[in-house]
C-alpha cells in the first residue's frame, strides 16, 4: 500500500534523505523511527505530496506521488506534528469543513462529523473552540478530521508528542483500531516503546538513510541473543556468583544494580544451567530471569549515542 | 468551487470573531467623521462640499488598510499547520488565495457600503445616478482585488511574520497624505506637487470622485483603469506563483 523506492532528497546541497526504501502492506502499522533531523517528517511529506523527491520512486495506495498526486491526496489522511485546524472554529465545525473541503455537502458533513465525535469521545467537547482543547483531545480532533472520509493511508507524524501518558494510551489504542479496519498506518515516532506496541513492522533512520527494518522481533534478534540475568538475594555473594558463572564468555557484573548476567543463546536451557551452578554453590536468589535485548539497546546499536529519549 | 466557499464561509466567520470584520466597517467610518468633521472649514476644495471631496479618499484609505491586514492574515495561513494540512487535500491549490481573495471583496464591499451610510447625513450625494453608483462600487472593488492580490503576493514570500503589514504602513500612509484625496493640488508645497498631481491614489481618489459626480475626467479615467490593470496583472501574477504546494 505504501512503496517507497530509493528515495532521495536533498536540500541545496544537504541530502536529507538517502536511497530511502521500504514498503507497508496493506492494513498494517509501520512505524518510522529516529531521532530529530533523521528524515522522518521529510519522508511523510514526500509520501502526503508536500515535497517531490529528487530522485526515486515512491507510491501510496497504488498512485505515484509525484504523477498521480491528486490520487494520493485522495487516498490519505495526514495528522503533523501540531494541531492543523482552525483553532476559533469548534471542533464539530473543524470536522464540517474539512468534510466539505472533501466534497461533502454539509448535511452530509454534519453526520459524519456527528459519527466521529462520538466514536472519538469528544462529544462533549464538540462545540467549543479547539483552541481551549487539551493535547490530547487536541490529538483526537486531530486524527478524526484525517478520517472524515475514511483515508486508505493515514500518516501520522509524532502523534503523540508531548502528550501526557494517558493520552498517549487513548492515542494507542486509536491506531490500533484503525490498523483492525484496514487502514494502512505510518507512523513517525520518536518513542521506541510506541513503535513497538503499535507497529506491525518498524523502519529505523539515521540521518537520512534506513539503517533497518523488520517487525520489532527481528530487529530484537538481529541484536543477538538475550542473557539470563542473576540477582543473589545477599548483595556480598556477587562476587561467588561472578566467579561460579566465570566460565561463561560476555559474562556482565553490575554491582550498583547486585546483577551478574551471561548471554544466553539457547533460552531457557542456558537459565536452568546457571540455576543448577547456583543451586549447587548454594547462593540464595532473589531473582533469576531471561531478559529479551530492548528496541532502546536495538536502537542504540544502530544509530549510535546521540539519541534523545 | 465548494472548496472555496466553504473556506470563504470560514474567513467571514474567523473575521467576525477576530474583529477584522468589524474594523473594516469602523475604520472608514471613523476616517470620514474624523476628516470631515476637522477639515471641511479648513481645507479649501473649491466649489466641492468636504463630505463629497473626501469620501473616495476614505474608500481607498480603507481598502489599503483592508490589504494591510490581509498580508498579515496570508502570511499566518501559508505557514500554519492549517495551510499546510489544506495543501495536502484533493483540492486546487489556489482555493485557499481564491477564498480569501472572496473575503477581501465581501469586506470591501462592507467598507463601502459603511461609508455610503455614515457620508449621506453629512450630504454625501452619488449625484450621477443609480448607474454611476455601480461602476463607483465596481472600481472601489477592482482596486480592492489588485490590492488584495497584492498583500497576497507579498504575504505568501514574507519569512518573518507580523512586520510585514507594519513595513507596509508608511508607504501606505505617505500615500494617502500626500495625494489629493484629502486636500487639492493647491494647497501642497510646490516641491511636492508633481509626484502629489500624477501618483496613484491622487488619480484613482479623483476618478472616482468624478464618478460620483456623473462627470468623469477622460485622461484621470484611462490612467485609473491602466493602474488597476496593471497592479491586477502583477500582483496576480506573483500571487499566483507563491501558491505552490511544495513547502
Amino acid at each position: 500500500m505504501i512503496e517507497v523506492d530509493r528515495v532521495t532528497k536533498t536540500f541545496g546541497p544537504l541530502p536529507a534523505l538517502r536511497e530511502v526504501s521500504f514498503s507497508v502492506p496493506t492494513g498494517t502499522v509501520c512505524g518510522l523511527l529516529g531521532h530529530n533531523g533523521a528524515g522522518k517528517t521529510t519522508i511523510v511529506k514526500i509520501l502526503s505530496t508536500l515535497l517531490e523527491p529528487t530522485t526515486g520512486t515512491a507510491t501510496v495506495a497504488g498512485f505515484d506521488v509525484v504523477a498521480d498526486a491528486d490520487q494520493v491526496r485522495r487516498s490519505i489522511g495526514v495528522t503533523g506534528q501540531d494541531a492543523a485546524l482552525d483553532g476559533a472554529l469548534t471542533g464539530r465545525e473543524n470536522l464540517v469543513l474539512f468534510g466539505r473541503l472533501r466534497g461533502m455537502k454539509r448535511k452530509q458533513a454534519a453526520a459524519r462529523a456527528e459519527e466521529l465525535l462520538e466514536s472519538f469521545d469528544l462529544v462533549t467537547a464538540a462545540d467549543r473552540a479547539v483552541a481551549t482543547y487539551s493535547g490530547g483531545m487536541r490529538r483526537r480532533i486531530d486524527i478524526a478530521v484525517s478520517l472524515i472520509v475514511p483515508p486508505k493511508v493515514l500518516f501520522l507524524d509524532e502523534p503523540t508528542t508531548g502528550l501526557d501518558p494517558r493520552s498517549r494510551r487513548d492515542v494507542w489504542t486509536l491506531v490500533s483500531s484503525l490498523a483492525a479496519q484496514d487502514v494502512t498506518v505510518l507512523l513517525t515516532t520518536q518513542y521506541l516503546e510506541e513503535a513497538d506496541v503499535l507497529s506491525d513492522s518498524i523502519v529505523i533512520l539515521d540521518a537520512g538513510r534506513v539503517v533497518a527494518r523488520g517487525t520489532a522481533e527481528e530487529l530484537k534478534r538481529r541484536m543477538g541473543h538475550g542473557y539470563c540475568q542473576v540477582t543473589p538475594l545477599h548483595p556480598e555473594d556477587l562476587v561467588r556468583v561472578a566467579s561460579a558463572l566465570g566460565g561463561y564468555e560476555g559474562l556482565e557484573v553490575d554491582a550498583a544494580a547486585n546483577t551478574v548476567a551471561v548471554p544466553a543463546p539457547r533460552g531457557v536451557t542456558t537459565l536452568a544451567e546457571v540455576f543448577r551452578t547456583l543451586e549447587e554453590l548454594g547462593v540464595e536468589l532473589m531473582d533469576i530471569s531471561l531478559r529479551k535485548p530492548s528496541l532502546d539497546e536495538v536502537f542504540l546499536h544502530l544509530t549510535g549515542p546521540t539519541l534523545t529519549v | 468551487m465548494s472548496a472555496v466557499l466553504a473556506l470563504t464561509e470560514r474567513q467571514v466567520g474567523a473575521s467576525i470573531r477576530n474583529l477584522d470584520l468589524v474594523f473594516a466597517v469602523l475604520v472608514p467610518v471613523l476616517t470620514f467623521i474624523g476628516f470631515t468633521v476637522g477639515l471641511r472649514n479648513v481645507i479649501d476644495t473649491g466649489g466641492i462640499a468636504y463630505p463629497q471631496y473626501v469620501l473616495p479618499a476614505v474608500v481607498v484609505q480603507s481598502m489599503l488598510f483592508g490589504a494591510l491586514n490581509t498580508t498579515d492574515l496570508v502570511a499566518h495561513e501559508r505557514a500554519s499547520e492549517f495551510g499546510v494540512r489544506l495543501r495536502t487535500l484533493p483540492i486546487s491549490v489556489y482555493a485557499p488565495m481564491l477564498a480569501r481573495m472572496s473575503y477581501c471583496l465581501i469586506r470591501g464591499a462592507l467598507a463601502v457600503a459603511a461609508t455610503f451610510a455614515v457620508a449621506y447625513p453629512f450630504g454625501f450625494r452619488m449625484d450621477g445616478g443609480p448607474a454611476w453608483g455601480v461602476v463607483f462600487v465596481a472600481l472601489a472593488l477592482t482596486l480592492t482585488l489588485a490590492l488584495s492580490l497584492g498583500a497576497e503576493a507579498i504575504g505568501s514570500r514574507v519569512k518573518r511574520l507580523d512586520t510585514s503589514s507594519q513595513l507596509l504602513l508608511i508607504p501606505q500612509l505617505l500615500l494617502v497624505l500626500l495625494s489629493t484625496g484629502m486636500a487639492p493640488v493647491e494647497s501642497f508645497p510646490t516641491g511636492v506637487r508633481p509626484f502629489v498631481e500624477h501618483q496613484p491614489i491622487s488619480q484613482i481618489t479623483e476618478t472616482l470622485r468624478g464618478v460620483a459626480s456623473g462627470h468623469v475626467d477622460g485622461s484621470n479615467l484611462v490612467v485609473t483603469v491602466a493602474w488597476c490593470i496593471g497592479l491586477l496583472s502583477a500582483f496576480g501574477f506573483v500571487a499566483v506563483r507563491g501558491q505552490g504546494r511544495r513547502s
